[in-house]
């Protein structure tokens, strides 16, 4: 029998630990039923020990440590948390000057909060579809197959880190990029959603073949 | 299956009686009680002490005393222990002198587990019965629900324990789904006697360990110490009451010892969540490890510190957190025929 080779150190029945101060601040009236089950497992179970990237202050964000380690190149975890604070210190920059330069009935359409900008452009990014190699006949088909939201997070930040790295100019700094591609998505314009737009259009090429999944 | 690295010693023992027929006959095991009495009373004239009220545990200590070993493993140093702790309980001979098995399901290989399955699946059965039964006079169906969170069921080598035979991982895995399809019908209470031999309460609480009381120092100040480690780094930490939220490590700020923001996140973030920031003075020593298990241990240390100053609600809150486990994730080794952990050699041609 084959063994699987991801392990952990932590016993199956360790949970993941919860960090959010609000959700121990509800009083136990408002709980349903599934919540309540939740919280006595919770109170037999031992729970694992919070990661050193989490934590409950108000600046920490999962979203954004997950872009961060994606950024990461061998480990060094300190420039890539650097270049992230000083992508989001250019967002903010940016939009500062746009709403500055702005006639006063538009001031208030541009969003100046670098952590929604960083939301709502990864959102925009997230291809709907996706499509996957399958062989059959001896051929290998496209075949377009719905994607998990744990997926379409991951593209979207790979498309995004890709992008950046590859189709800018030598000298740029990595923030510039960065912060340059991230509001192109949160209008909706820019290389990256071009490509998811590219991707859903062979996806719905390749309809024909989507009777080859079975799963 | 996942490969299990931390666990109970429960799941480690290895049932020796469920491995084959029998290995020693009755005859030799009463002799072994007979002998290990006999000697029980000899030792408990030897230490001077009377032979009526000698139990176990001072067995254990003449034998440690008489015979000293500074062996590291525990099952290998010299023990005195009854005989059916010693030669597990094994299966008697399966077939009478004709060589006719007496279970009927001998020949399927794995009597008890399918005898189990049967009887189970019969219970369900009655459940059900009594449902329809119920459903056919009109009468309401007991709703009571069980309390699912303070009971476990049976590992499966405690499982094999009872039934003396060897089980496969689906073969155990059946059986429980068999147990949960029993205790999901409504009517599940007239089991409950059958169900409860296959299941063991878990302690309802997880806080066994013990908090603390304050200590005062000469001022008056109420301060707590508390320790923590992480990868190989150590800390201790003493957290004051009545401070201005200064914190000291090594006898130095921590805006200079530790310059990355992620680290003071860390050190700061049990005091966040307990919203007691600017309330806590801190002095840590810390040695060993690298940048990140420093601050992790120190982060350890100060709230295993502020369970003293805190109510339970708090505590179960911060444990839940996952403030107050300790991190077992260490380095893992360099195998032999790999160059690191999990790298392999670079794969050569030729």
């Amino acid at each position: 029998r084959v063994m699987p080779v991801r392990w952990s150190r932590y016993n199956p029945s360790y949970l993941e630990p919860e960090v959010k101060k609000e959700s121990y601040q509800k009083p136990l009236e408002e709980l349903t039923d599934e919540e309540r089950e939740q919280m006595e497992l919770k109170a037999v179970r031992p729970i694992k020990a919070a990661p050193p990237t989490l934590s409950s202050s108000v600046f920490s964000d999962p979203m954004i440590s997950k872009f961060t380690n994606m950024m990461m190149k061998s480990g060094n975890k300190v420039l890539a948390r650097n270049l992230m604070s000083q992508t989001l210190e250019t967002i903010k920059r940016k939009q500062l000057e746009k709403y500055h330069k702005a006639p006063e009935n538009e001031k208030e359409t541009i969003e100046c909060n670098p952590y929604v900008i960083f939301h709502q452009a990864l959102k925009n990014c997230q291809p709907i579809i996706g499509l996957s190699n399958i062989t059959k006949g001896g051929k290998t088909y496209q075949v377009p197959v719905p994607l998990t939201d744990n997926r379409k997070r991951f593209l979207a930040m790979k498309w995004l880190i890709t992008e950046c790295r590859e189709n800018k100019h030598r000298r740029t700094m990595m923030p510039e990029k960065l912060s340059q591609e991230l509001l192109l998505a949160f209008n909706n314009e820019g290389p990256v959603i071009k490509k998811k737009h590219v991707l859903h259009k062979m996806a719905e090429a390749n309809r024909a073949y989507a009777h080859f999944r079975w799963w | 299956s996942l490969r299990l690295i931390c666990t109970t010693t429960a799941v480690q023992r290895k049932n020796v009686g469920a491995s084959g027929p029998e290995k020693y006959t009755e005859a030799f095991i009463k002799k072994q009680i007979e002998e290990f009495n006999l000697g029980k009373r000899h030792l408990a004239n030897m230490m001077g002490e009377d032979p009526e009220t000698f139990t176990q545990e001072d067995i254990d200590r003449a034998i440690a005393y008489l015979f000293p070993s500074g062996l590291f493993d525990k099952q290998a140093r010299p023990m005195m222990k009854h005989p059916t702790e010693i030669f597990p309980e094994q299966r008697k001979i399966q077939w009478g002198e004709d060589g006719r098995p007496f279970h009927f399901l001998f020949y399927t290989g794995k009597q008890s587990y399918y005898s189990l399955m049967h009887e189970t699946y019969e219970k369900f059965l009655n459940v059900q019965k009594h449902q329809d039964q119920l459903i056919a006079k009109d009468l309401p169906l007991q709703k009571e629900k069980r309390n699912l969170a303070g009971s476990r069921w049976l590992t499966k080598i405690e499982l094999e324990e009872m039934l003396l035979e060897k089980l496969s991982d689906d073969d155990y895995s059946r059986f429980i789904q068999l147990l949960e399809k029993l205790v999901a019908l409504p009517c599940a209470d007239i089991a409950e006697n059958y169900i409860q031999k296959f299941s063991k309460e878990v302690s309802v609480q997880l806080q066994k360990v013990v908090i603390e009381p304050l200590q005062y120092d000469e001022q008056g100040v109420a301060f707590s110490t508390g320790e923590g480690k992480r990868k190989t780094a150590r800390a201790t930490a003493v957290v004051y009451d009545n401070g201005t939220g200064k914190i000291t490590v090594n006898g130095i700020d921590i805006l200079h010892y530790f310059p990355v923001l992620q680290d003071r996140e860390q050190l700061l973030f049990p005091f966040q969540f307990l919203g007691r920031i600017g309330k806590h003075d801190m002095v840590c020593t810390v040695s060993g490890g690298g940048r990140s298990a420093q601050a992790g241990a120190i982060r350890l240390a100060s709230a295993k510190a502020l369970r003293s100053f805190v109510t339970e609600k708090e505590v179960e809150f911060m444990r839940q957190a996952g403030l107050l486990t300790v991190d077992p994730r260490v380095k893992e080794r360099k195998k032999p025929g790999q160059e690191g952990p999990r790298r392999k050699f670079t794969w050569k041609k030729r």
